[in-house]
């Protein structure tokens, strides 16, 4: 028999995948936990590129090998909305796509820091710096097709009209106003230093750390909910007719 | 004269409301914690805003939100025509809010002021920035619900949407609230 819910899980597992991949990788061996300063000389930076060629450039292959886990968690996402949209699915496949292109400018900012690395003894100080630069204002100015993804994830799980949602209608309204709050980052290119800069206390600790929480809460809460639409499924009352694309509950669920 | 109608559940957009006003917050502490280190500056910075614009905005969001609070009523008693009509007056003063800063932000760059001139001039530019940001969403919240209140149901989900919204409008107004005294009064008291 035809299981619905097949490779569901593997999606929502992904999730932690990618984060603890992107922060080991990216962030810790990429020297991007905190940022750089951009208070820093083009002196300063290229010596560091030197100094921790190797190590970044192993971070930055790593977080580009698991980039893609961070697509498939927003498949998982995507699946679950299914279950919630009827009609066409805009914003299910809105999310999805969200999810897709935000998979872009974590590629890109890897491939700037590793082309920075690649021959860092003999190119110049100042290109060193615009590509640490280029990476960070391509990781943060990209924000929207991520706000993109919470806002339409946010908004369909908000209609769920089950007595005890699938996912908490505080995780919803979490989703909108972290992917909203991102547009703090449009501050960011303004400033070399203070709260505002990229290594800021509010774009970087604060608007990474919502980001973090957010990717953390809805895992836990798509693996409780894919255990209640199996029950659902089971009962009867979540119906997958046909060929596997309608979804829906029965009128008297 | 028509019934109220009950009270229904709790909006959930108060963990929106939760929140938004804990990253204000942080905001109003960081821009407090900047201040301490540079005191003067903030004061003489803080003297060349205009506070009878910022007076001006707060009487407006705070109106505006009193002509929301009234529709909210007016719908509970099922009153359509005068629900619409306060959602429309709420909007028609809530622009001018836009027109203020619109007049306030030329001004300032007009006279080279800009983010970057200092950092009370970052922390001005990027809070009513954002603020302003919030102010743009609540009026595009009460703009769809005076166009959906036309033939909506005066109740159940439309009624959780419309509190919803006004709460959200309360907010901007409150915040604001917060931000006026902060960024155009503080340095007068010295």
């Amino acid at each position: 028999m035809n299981n619905p819910f097949q490779y569901w899980r593997l999606c929502f597992a992904a999730g932690p995948v990618f984060l603890l991949s992107y922060f080991g990788f990216w962030g810790i061996l990429g020297f991007n936990v905190p940022p750089l300063a951009p208070s820093l000389t083009a002196a300063e930076m290229a010596s560091h590129f030197q100094e921790h060629a190797n190590q970044m450039r192993l971070g930055m292959v790593g977080a580009m090998t698991f980039a893609p886990t961070y697509m498939m968690w927003g498949l998982g996402i995507t699946k679950v909305m299914e279950t919630l949209e009827g009609g066409n699915r805009v914003l299910s496949k809105l999310q999805l796509w969200g999810a897709g292109l935000t998979v872009i400018p974590i590629y890109m900012c890897c491939v700037f820091i590793l082309a920075g690395t690649y021959r860092p003894d003999t190119l110049d100080p100042g290109s060193i710096q615009l590509l640490y630069d280029m990476s960070w204002l391509t990781i943060s100015i990209c924000y929207s097709v991520t706000t993109m993804q919470m806002i339409a994830m946010g908004a369909i799980f908000l209609s769920d009209r089950r007595k005890t949602p699938l996912i908490p209608k505080w995780l919803c309204w979490y989703s909108i106003w972290g992917g909203f709050m991102f547009i703090a980052e449009d501050i960011m290119p303004f400033f070399k230093h203070g709260v505002f800069a990229r290594n800021g206390l509010l774009n970087f600790w604060v608007e990474y750390s919502i980001y973090f929480f957010y990717m953390l809460f809805v895992t836990y809460y798509l693996f409780k909910a894919i255990a209640r639409l199996e029950q659902e499924y089971k009962a009867g009352t979540l119906v997958f007719p046909g060929n596997g694309i309608a979804y829906g509950l029965k009128a008297n669920a | 004269m028509p019934e109220q109608q009950p009270r229904g559940e709790v909006p959930s957009i108060w963990a929106f409301i939760t929140a938004d006003v804990l990253a204000f917050a942080l905001f109003f502490v960081l821009f407090m914690a900047e201040r301490g280190r540079q005191v003067a500056l903030f004061d003489q910075s803080s003297l060349q805003l205009d506070a009878n614009l910022g007076l001006l905005n707060t009487l407006i969001l705070i109106t505006s939100s009193w002509l929301v609070a009234l529709g909210v009523e007016a719908a509970r008693h099922g009153k359509r025509l005068a629900l619409r009509r306060w959602l429309l007056l709420a909007m028609l003063v809530g622009a001018g809010f836009a027109v203020t800063k619109f007049i306030e932000y030329s001004a300032k760059i007009g006279h080279g002021i800009t983010m970057l001139s200092n950092d009370f001039f970052m922390f001005y530019f990027a809070l009513t920035g954002i603020h302003f940001l919030h102010f743009l969403v609540g009026i595009g919240v009460l703009l769809m619900l005076w166009m959906q209140a036309r033939d909506r149901e005066l109740s159940g989900t439309f009624m959780v949407w419309l509190e919803s919204g006004g709460i959200y409008w309360h907010m901007v107004d409150l915040l604001w609230i917060v931000l006026f005294p902060m960024l155009y009064l503080l340095g007068r008291s010295a």
